[in-house]
């Protein structure tokens, strides 16, 4: 069987060449099948990049994608054939039988050259059974050190773009709500090539529910820095916070429709909560829900036009979806008790959400009408789903044990991985559009 | 008014001092202001549990008036609790002037938004239940810590049945 599904790759990717098309699709390569062997090396190291570092910290970042993607098998770098500093970057000079030999079927290998902190690097895929560059693949990128990481994102977001026809996700950041080891909150970023995440705000207060702004320059946030809970926004390059709606009631959470111009908010008024639609600047609020029941987390459908959100009306927590101006409410969530915090896909064809099921919760991933709902969570307990920009993988936070961390997951709960460590309690992840 | 309470008071005082200090630094972004609006002072609201998370100290289980505890993703008013809300009755009808903030918390199982909007609905109840037992409503005023301040970590009934609750933070005066 093994041996079908290499065998089916190859054609793949020898194919794939002559088309620069997407052909490996489907359950024999997927997420999960971690079917593709690939050998990534670090990069060669054409001047000024001090004992490799940089080259090999970018073949570290890139391979760390490749490994959560599930669609690759990393080679044991411990068996290589070639040193990477001392062999060529052409498909002329590559030992393709060698690296066969030790099972690869793919090898990224690449150059780098450092200049003060300017970086310029190249980076190529090659074929190995095909014995050839995939050169729709290879990249030239240069920029200052500190974009080494994104550099890795961006080329294993093409990798991943060539194989399965759709771009990946790690070109990103994800947003959450950390203690950073005390009792306090703060909104924090991570990217994929960190371990622990690294606190944005300086609330030193409860803070929830942060929501990325569709340019991904700023963060939507609750905080109670005011004692009150208001909706602020901090920008990522210059770490200003601006209050973005207030009061008098408490203001739960905020999401930005998809192009910015409005902002859907949950307030409570007299002991209930509701969701209301502002304009961009956090005025005018209109109210779209009007119920005795609670309401709460609206999300946005990918095209704006619709609302997805959380309401208690017909008893305990259940998906509702209505349009943006609340209109033609109808309830997706079919099954369970407790399902809470709707997150739509960007690609708008599925709804994921947290579902109580025997005590503990679980994400459910299901069609953006409720239909063929999947729990795609077993171990732990889960919440807080977010997609990523791809509408292929997810993150949320989980409880394995102590502390909360974020994991990752692909739509079909095939792959799963801790994507944070550290003495934080991670919880909220929202997962930015791509950079 | 007995002695206890009013040391309670005078503890109150001294804690305030350099909370107002803290609040001054942040300008106007400070509770005053907003807490104005609502017929509440700032410096009340220093053994509230956010504050008294923000100093290291854990949140306050009952005191002065007990916490009244609500059944899992319930905010209806159990008839367990009618004995601790009649003491808390009694004692702001005694003491007149006395204003209070009623948390709403919750218990850790559930998202974290939804159980920001089940604390505002139990602190709603038990404000509608005093002030149903003649507390004026300008004396109360409400807010939601969902699941955020715990009293305890532990993922057991009993643990979860303590973090299920309203609990009363005495104003100042």
């Amino acid at each position: 069987m093994k041996g079908t599904i290499c065998a089916l790759m190859l054609a793949g990717l020898v194919l794939s060449a002559e088309r620069a098309g997407a052909v490996v699709t489907g359950s024999i390569f997927g997420p999960g099948s971690a079917s593709l062997p690939i050998a990534v090396t670090a990069l060669k190291n054409q001047g000024g990049d001090q004992g490799s570092a940089l080259g090999q910290r970018f073949a570290a970042v890139l391979s760390r994608d490749l490994d959560l993607s599930g669609y690759f098998r990393l080679v044991d770098p411990k068996t290589f054939v070639e040193d990477p500093q001392t062999s060529g970057i052409t498909a002329a000079d590559i030992d393709f039988v060698g690296w066969a030999a030790i099972g690869a079927q793919a090898v990224v290998k690449g150059a780098i050259t450092v200049t003060g902190d300017s970086v310029s690097i190249e980076f190529r895929l090659f074929d190995v059974p095909g014995r050839s560059e995939v050169a729709q693949v290879g990249k030239r990128y240069s920029g200052a050190k500190g974009d080494l990481p994104r550099m890795a994102h961006k080329a294993a977001d093409g990798i991943l773009e060539f194989l399965t026809g759709e771009r990946g996700p790690f070109d990103s950041m994800i947003a959450l709500v950390s203690t950073g080891g005390s009792r306090l909150k703060d909104v924090y970023r991570f990217t994929f090539d960190m371990d622990a995440p690294t606190r944005v705000t300086d609330e030193r207060s409860i803070v929830v529910s942060p929501r990325w702004r569709p340019d991904a320059h700023a963060i939507l946030f609750t905080s109670y820095r005011q004692h009150v809970p208001r909706l602020f926004q901090v920008t990522l390059a210059t770490r200003q916070v601006t209050m973005l709606v207030g009061g008098p009631a408490m203001v739960l959470d905020g999401a930005w429709s998809p192009d910015g111009s409005r902002v859907a908010v949950t307030r409570e008024q007299g002991g209930n909560t509701d969701i209301f639609v502002t304009d961009a600047s956090g005025q005018n609020p209109r109210r779209v829900t009007d119920h005795w029941g609670i309401d709460v987390s609206p999300a946005w459908s990918p095209d704006g036009r619709q609302i997805a959100f959380c309401s208690a009306r017909s008893g305990g927590p259940q998906i509702y979806v209505m349009a943006a101006d609340g209109s033609g409410i109808r309830r997706v969530s079919q099954t369970g008790s407790y399902n809470t915090s709707p997150a739509w896909s960007p690609k708008g064809d599925r709804l994921a959400w947290t579902t109580r099921a025997g005590g503990i919760f679980q994400i459910v991933v299901a069609s953006a009408d409720g239909s063929d709902a999947r729990t795609i969570t077993s171990q732990g307990s889960n919440e807080n789903p977010s997609w990523g920009p791809d509408g292929r993988y997810l993150v949320f936070s989980s409880r394995r044990g102590g502390q909360r961390h974020i994991y990752f997951a692909d739509r079909d709960g095939k792959t799963l991985k801790q994507l944070t460590h550290g003495p934080g309690d991670d919880t909220s992840p929202a997962w930015s559009p791509r950079l | 008014m007995s002695g206890w309470w009013k040391r309670g008071l005078v503890l109150a005082l001294v804690l305030m001092v350099p909370l107002a200090g803290g609040c001054k630094k942040k300008g106007p972004k400070a509770v005053g202001s907003e807490a104005a609006g609502s017929g509440f002072g700032e410096e009340g609201l220093g053994n509230s549990s956010l504050e008294r998370a923000r100093r290291g100290l854990a949140p306050e289980e009952g005191g002065i008036l007990g916490d009244v505890r609500f059944g899992y993703d319930s905010a209806d008013i159990e008839s367990d609790a009618l004995d601790v809300l009649a003491r808390n009755v009694d004692w702001l009808k005694q003491n007149r002037n006395a204003k209070v903030e009623l948390e709403g918390h919750c218990d850790s199982r559930g998202t974290i938004e939804y159980n920001l909007a089940l604390g505002a609905k139990r602190a709603k109840s038990v404000k509608d239940h005093l002030t149903g037992q003649g507390i004026s409503g300008d004396r109360i005023s409400t807010i939601s810590y969902g699941e955020e301040l715990p009293l305890c970590q532990e993922e057991t009934e009993a643990c979860w049945a303590r973090n299920r609750r309203v609990h009363f933070v005495i104003l100042g005066q």
